[in-house]
Protein backbone atom coordinates (compact mmCIF):
# COMPACT_ATOMS: atom_id res chain seq x y z
CA UNK A 1 0.00 0.00 0.00
CA UNK A 2 1.49 3.29 -1.13
CA UNK A 3 1.24 6.39 1.75
CA UNK A 4 -0.54 9.30 0.95
CA UNK A 5 1.72 12.02 0.49
CA UNK A 6 0.17 15.06 2.25
CA UNK A 7 2.36 18.90 1.72
CA UNK A 8 2.84 20.15 5.30
CA UNK A 9 0.49 22.92 4.47
CA UNK A 10 -2.54 20.34 3.77
CA UNK A 11 -1.76 18.60 6.82
CA UNK A 12 -2.04 21.15 8.83
CA UNK A 13 -5.28 21.82 7.63
CA UNK A 14 -6.34 18.93 7.76
CA UNK A 15 -5.58 18.98 11.80
CA UNK A 16 -7.25 22.45 12.24
CA UNK A 17 -9.98 21.00 10.62
CA UNK A 18 -10.43 18.10 12.84
CA UNK A 19 -9.56 20.72 15.61
CA UNK A 20 -12.47 23.24 14.60
CA UNK A 21 -15.15 20.39 14.31
CA UNK A 22 -13.78 18.66 17.49
CA UNK A 23 -13.84 22.14 19.66
CA UNK A 24 -17.92 22.68 17.73
CA UNK A 25 -19.07 19.53 18.34
CA UNK A 26 -18.12 18.96 22.55
CA UNK A 27 -19.27 22.56 22.69
CA UNK A 28 -22.76 21.58 21.33
CA UNK A 29 -22.50 18.43 23.63
CA UNK A 30 -21.95 20.26 26.31
CA UNK A 31 -24.90 22.88 26.04
CA UNK A 32 -27.47 20.15 24.78
CA UNK A 33 -25.89 17.67 27.33
CA UNK A 34 -29.34 16.96 29.03
CA UNK A 35 -31.14 17.09 26.11
CA UNK A 36 -29.12 14.45 24.31
CA UNK A 37 -28.78 12.50 27.93
CA UNK A 38 -32.52 12.41 27.90
CA UNK A 39 -32.85 11.06 24.64
CA UNK A 40 -30.78 8.44 24.88
CA UNK A 41 -32.69 7.33 28.02
CA UNK A 42 -36.31 7.58 26.40
CA UNK A 43 -37.15 10.85 29.10
CA UNK A 44 -38.72 13.91 27.87
CA UNK A 45 -36.47 16.07 25.78
CA UNK A 46 -38.46 19.35 26.08
CA UNK A 47 -38.01 22.15 28.93
CA UNK A 48 -40.53 24.89 27.63
CA UNK A 49 -43.05 23.91 30.38
CA UNK A 50 -41.21 22.83 32.91
CA UNK A 51 -43.02 21.77 36.63
CA UNK A 52 -41.98 23.44 39.80
CA UNK A 53 -42.37 21.11 43.01
CA UNK A 54 -45.74 22.19 44.03
CA UNK A 55 -47.19 20.71 40.84
CA UNK A 56 -48.01 24.45 38.98
CA UNK A 57 -46.55 24.72 35.53
CA UNK A 58 -44.04 27.51 34.99
CA UNK A 59 -44.17 27.47 30.80
CA UNK A 60 -45.50 31.07 30.03
CA UNK A 61 -47.16 34.19 31.94
CA UNK A 62 -50.34 32.40 32.27
CA UNK A 63 -50.83 30.60 35.47
CA UNK A 64 -53.62 29.10 35.81
CA UNK A 65 -54.01 26.76 32.83
CA UNK A 66 -54.17 23.08 33.10
CA UNK A 67 -50.96 21.44 31.29
CA UNK A 68 -50.78 17.73 30.93
CA UNK A 69 -47.86 16.17 32.70
CA UNK A 70 -45.23 14.50 30.97
CA UNK A 71 -44.51 10.64 30.61
CA UNK A 72 -41.42 8.75 29.78
CA UNK A 73 -41.09 5.93 28.20
CA UNK A 74 -40.38 3.80 30.42
CA UNK A 75 -43.26 4.37 32.55
CA UNK A 76 -45.92 3.75 29.79
CA UNK A 77 -45.85 -0.40 30.66
CA UNK A 78 -46.75 0.26 33.85
CA UNK A 79 -49.54 2.47 33.52
CA UNK A 80 -50.98 0.55 30.69
CA UNK A 81 -50.89 -2.24 33.20
CA UNK A 82 -52.73 0.37 35.43
CA UNK A 83 -55.46 0.90 32.75
CA UNK A 84 -54.31 4.05 31.54
CA UNK A 85 -55.79 4.95 27.64
CA UNK A 86 -52.80 5.67 24.83
CA UNK A 87 -54.68 8.63 22.32
CA UNK A 88 -52.76 9.45 19.47
CA UNK A 89 -53.05 13.21 18.29
CA UNK A 90 -51.70 12.97 15.02
CA UNK A 91 -53.68 12.75 12.09
CA UNK A 92 -55.73 9.77 10.59
CA UNK A 93 -53.66 9.08 7.64
CA UNK A 94 -50.03 9.12 10.49
CA UNK A 95 -52.72 6.59 12.52
CA UNK A 96 -53.24 4.60 9.68
CA UNK A 97 -49.80 4.14 8.84
CA UNK A 98 -49.07 3.02 12.24
CA UNK A 99 -49.46 3.54 15.43
CA UNK A 100 -48.82 2.52 19.54
CA UNK A 101 -50.61 -0.58 19.79
CA UNK A 102 -53.75 -0.62 21.26
CA UNK A 103 -53.56 3.07 20.82
CA UNK A 104 -57.07 5.25 20.11
CA UNK A 105 -57.12 8.37 16.91
CA UNK A 106 -57.94 11.18 18.09
CA UNK A 107 -56.60 13.90 15.86
CA UNK A 108 -56.21 18.00 17.43
CA UNK A 109 -57.84 19.13 14.43
CA UNK A 110 -61.15 17.25 15.51
CA UNK A 111 -60.28 18.03 19.07
CA UNK A 112 -64.11 19.81 18.98
CA UNK A 113 -66.03 17.77 16.71
CA UNK A 114 -65.00 14.01 18.34
CA UNK A 115 -65.18 15.45 22.33
CA UNK A 116 -68.48 14.72 22.75
CA UNK A 117 -68.24 10.71 20.94
CA UNK A 118 -64.57 10.30 23.09
CA UNK A 119 -66.54 11.28 26.24
CA UNK A 120 -68.98 8.98 25.75
CA UNK A 121 -66.73 6.39 25.18
CA UNK A 122 -64.06 7.19 28.03
CA UNK A 123 -64.90 7.91 31.24
CA UNK A 124 -62.86 11.22 33.05
CA UNK A 125 -61.13 9.34 35.24
CA UNK A 126 -59.14 7.27 33.15
CA UNK A 127 -55.69 8.08 32.60
CA UNK A 128 -54.63 9.25 29.15
CA UNK A 129 -51.59 8.92 27.17
CA UNK A 130 -51.31 11.26 24.31
CA UNK A 131 -48.40 10.96 22.16
CA UNK A 132 -47.43 12.81 18.20
CA UNK A 133 -45.10 12.54 16.19
CA UNK A 134 -42.26 13.85 18.92
CA UNK A 135 -39.21 16.35 18.83
CA UNK A 136 -41.54 18.93 20.52
CA UNK A 137 -44.45 18.12 17.92
CA UNK A 138 -47.00 19.99 19.90
CA UNK A 139 -50.08 18.49 18.90
CA UNK A 140 -50.16 15.92 21.97
CA UNK A 141 -49.44 18.68 24.49
CA UNK A 142 -52.53 20.64 22.73
CA UNK A 143 -55.11 18.05 22.91
CA UNK A 144 -54.10 17.35 26.18
CA UNK A 145 -54.66 20.70 27.25
CA UNK A 146 -57.80 20.79 25.72
CA UNK A 147 -58.94 17.21 27.12
CA UNK A 148 -58.16 18.90 31.12
CA UNK A 149 -60.15 21.53 30.33
CA UNK A 150 -63.07 19.13 29.13
CA UNK A 151 -63.03 17.28 32.61
CA UNK A 152 -60.71 15.14 32.37
CA UNK A 153 -58.48 14.78 35.39
CA UNK A 154 -55.33 12.56 34.60
CA UNK A 155 -53.32 13.68 31.36
CA UNK A 156 -49.94 12.64 30.39
CA UNK A 157 -48.00 13.47 27.40
CA UNK A 158 -45.66 11.18 25.70
CA UNK A 159 -43.18 13.28 24.29
CA UNK A 160 -40.78 11.16 22.46
CA UNK A 161 -43.93 9.69 20.69
CA UNK A 162 -44.31 7.49 17.44
CA UNK A 163 -40.52 8.04 16.78
CA UNK A 164 -38.88 7.26 19.95
CA UNK A 165 -41.96 4.00 20.40
CA UNK A 166 -40.68 3.04 16.92
CA UNK A 167 -37.01 3.22 17.19
CA UNK A 168 -36.89 1.52 20.66
CA UNK A 169 -38.81 -1.45 19.05
CA UNK A 170 -41.85 -1.75 20.90
CA UNK A 171 -45.00 -2.75 19.56
CA UNK A 172 -47.16 -1.22 16.72
CA UNK A 173 -50.11 -1.68 14.55
CA UNK A 174 -51.10 -0.30 11.72
CA UNK A 175 -54.52 0.72 9.98
CA UNK A 176 -58.02 1.68 12.05
CA UNK B 1 -6.69 44.28 -11.89
CA UNK B 2 -6.42 40.77 -11.96
CA UNK B 3 -5.07 40.42 -8.40
CA UNK B 4 -7.87 43.42 -7.39
CA UNK B 5 -10.73 41.32 -9.05
CA UNK B 6 -9.57 38.17 -6.99
CA UNK B 7 -9.19 39.86 -3.75
CA UNK B 8 -13.70 41.14 -4.53
CA UNK B 9 -14.47 37.69 -5.30
CA UNK B 10 -12.53 35.99 -2.43
CA UNK B 11 -13.99 38.61 0.17
CA UNK B 12 -17.64 38.31 -1.17
CA UNK B 13 -17.47 34.20 -1.58
CA UNK B 14 -16.00 34.71 2.15
CA UNK B 15 -18.78 37.09 3.15
CA UNK B 16 -21.56 35.03 1.60
CA UNK B 17 -20.38 32.00 3.30
CA UNK B 18 -20.15 33.36 6.64
CA UNK B 19 -23.59 35.14 6.86
CA UNK B 20 -25.02 31.71 5.57
CA UNK B 21 -24.00 29.31 7.97
CA UNK B 22 -23.65 31.81 10.76
CA UNK B 23 -26.84 32.55 10.29
CA UNK B 24 -28.35 28.38 9.72
CA UNK B 25 -25.97 27.53 12.97
CA UNK B 26 -27.49 30.08 14.99
CA UNK B 27 -31.86 29.41 13.99
CA UNK B 28 -31.44 25.99 14.30
CA UNK B 29 -28.96 25.91 17.86
CA UNK B 30 -32.01 27.90 19.13
CA UNK B 31 -34.33 25.26 18.98
CA UNK B 32 -32.50 21.80 18.88
CA UNK B 33 -35.50 19.61 19.67
CA UNK B 34 -37.38 21.17 16.40
CA UNK B 35 -34.14 20.81 14.18
CA UNK B 36 -34.00 17.18 15.32
CA UNK B 37 -37.44 16.41 14.23
CA UNK B 38 -36.11 17.80 10.90
CA UNK B 39 -32.83 15.78 10.80
CA UNK B 40 -35.27 12.59 11.84
CA UNK B 41 -37.63 13.49 8.97
CA UNK B 42 -34.49 11.89 6.79
CA UNK B 43 -35.35 8.67 8.51
CA UNK B 44 -31.42 7.90 8.97
CA UNK B 45 -30.82 7.71 11.94
CA UNK B 46 -31.94 6.21 15.07
CA UNK B 47 -34.09 8.65 17.57
CA UNK B 48 -31.74 9.47 20.09
CA UNK B 49 -29.17 10.30 17.58
CA UNK B 50 -31.05 12.53 15.92
CA UNK B 51 -30.66 14.67 19.05
CA UNK B 52 -26.60 14.21 18.72
CA UNK B 53 -26.91 15.82 15.34
CA UNK B 54 -29.22 18.41 16.03
CA UNK B 55 -26.77 19.25 19.66
CA UNK B 56 -23.44 19.68 17.23
CA UNK B 57 -24.51 20.27 13.91
CA UNK B 58 -25.30 23.93 14.26
CA UNK B 59 -22.34 24.52 16.68
CA UNK B 60 -19.89 23.63 13.68
CA UNK B 61 -21.71 25.71 10.68
CA UNK B 62 -21.67 28.38 13.60
CA UNK B 63 -17.71 28.38 14.30
CA UNK B 64 -16.99 27.76 11.00
CA UNK B 65 -19.12 30.83 10.05
CA UNK B 66 -17.37 32.95 12.70
CA UNK B 67 -14.11 31.96 11.19
CA UNK B 68 -14.92 32.83 7.93
CA UNK B 69 -16.38 36.17 9.19
CA UNK B 70 -12.92 36.59 11.26
CA UNK B 71 -11.00 35.87 8.21
CA UNK B 72 -9.52 33.40 10.10
CA UNK B 73 -8.44 29.64 9.70
CA UNK B 74 -10.51 29.90 6.43
CA UNK B 75 -9.28 26.84 4.18
CA UNK B 76 -9.54 24.51 7.60
CA UNK B 77 -13.16 26.46 8.55
CA UNK B 78 -14.04 25.67 3.96
CA UNK B 79 -12.78 22.37 4.56
CA UNK B 80 -15.38 21.40 7.32
CA UNK B 81 -18.12 23.10 5.97
CA UNK B 82 -17.71 21.89 2.39
CA UNK B 83 -17.43 17.94 3.90
CA UNK B 84 -20.51 18.56 5.47
CA UNK B 85 -21.94 20.03 2.53
CA UNK B 86 -21.17 17.26 0.19
CA UNK B 87 -22.46 14.39 2.92
CA UNK B 88 -25.70 16.96 3.02
CA UNK B 89 -26.01 17.00 -0.95
CA UNK B 90 -25.91 13.23 -1.14
CA UNK B 91 -28.76 13.05 1.77
CA UNK B 92 -30.73 15.11 -0.62
CA UNK B 93 -30.04 13.13 -3.30
CA UNK B 94 -31.10 9.93 -1.44
CA UNK B 95 -33.89 11.25 -0.28
CA UNK B 96 -35.17 12.72 -3.63
CA UNK B 97 -34.60 8.81 -4.76
CA UNK B 98 -36.87 7.29 -2.16
CA UNK B 99 -39.23 10.32 -3.51
CA UNK B 100 -39.76 12.00 0.33
CA UNK B 101 -41.57 14.82 1.01
CA UNK B 102 -39.68 16.59 3.83
CA UNK B 103 -38.27 20.13 4.59
CA UNK B 104 -34.30 20.01 3.61
CA UNK B 105 -34.42 21.31 7.21
CA UNK B 106 -31.67 23.60 6.19
CA UNK B 107 -32.63 26.68 8.07
CA UNK B 108 -35.44 27.70 10.42
CA UNK B 109 -36.83 24.89 12.08
CA UNK B 110 -39.98 26.63 12.75
CA UNK B 111 -40.71 27.79 9.23
CA UNK B 112 -43.89 27.69 7.28
CA UNK B 113 -43.49 27.42 4.27
CA UNK B 114 -40.83 23.82 3.22
CA UNK B 115 -37.77 23.72 1.15
CA UNK B 116 -37.97 20.95 -0.71
CA UNK B 117 -34.88 18.60 -1.32
CA UNK B 118 -34.51 19.19 -5.22
CA UNK B 119 -34.21 22.83 -4.18
CA UNK B 120 -32.09 22.76 -1.25
CA UNK B 121 -29.41 20.56 -3.57
CA UNK B 122 -29.35 22.97 -5.98
CA UNK B 123 -28.34 25.38 -3.36
CA UNK B 124 -25.64 23.62 -1.87
CA UNK B 125 -24.60 23.19 -5.42
CA UNK B 126 -23.94 27.14 -5.31
CA UNK B 127 -22.58 27.06 -2.02
CA UNK B 128 -20.26 24.36 -3.02
CA UNK B 129 -18.97 26.68 -5.88
CA UNK B 130 -18.42 29.35 -3.46
CA UNK B 131 -16.32 27.40 -1.15
CA UNK B 132 -14.48 26.18 -4.07
CA UNK B 133 -13.97 29.76 -5.17
CA UNK B 134 -12.89 30.94 -1.56
CA UNK B 135 -10.56 27.72 -1.06
CA UNK B 136 -8.88 28.12 -4.35
CA UNK B 137 -8.53 32.68 -4.15
CA UNK B 138 -7.62 31.98 -0.57
CA UNK B 139 -4.03 30.64 -2.03
CA UNK B 140 -3.69 33.83 -3.30
CA UNK B 141 -4.31 35.98 -0.01
CA UNK B 142 -1.82 33.97 1.84
CA UNK B 143 1.56 34.45 2.45
CA UNK B 144 4.37 33.50 0.67
CA UNK B 145 5.51 30.87 3.49
CA UNK B 146 2.18 29.43 3.66
CA UNK B 147 1.72 28.72 0.10
CA UNK B 148 2.70 25.12 -1.27
CA UNK B 149 5.45 23.97 -3.42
Amino acid sequence: MSDLHLSPTMKRILLEACIITTVAFAFGLMVNYQMVMNSFAGKSVSTSVEKTADGNSTGGAVTDLLYPDPVDMEEIDDLLAEGALLVDARNNEDYKAGHLKSAISYPIGDAETKLEDFMQQVPKDRTLILYCNGFGCPDSFDLGVFLLNAGYQDVLAYEGGYPEWRDAGRPLEKGL
Amino acid sequence: MKEKLSAVIYHVSRLVLAGTFIYAGYIKGADPVAFAGQVANYQILPYAWNFVVAATLPYIEFLCGAMLLLNQRVRPAVLVLFGLNLIFMLLLSYTIARGLDIDCGCFNPDAESKTKPLHALWRDAGLMLLMISTWMLRYRQSLPEDRED
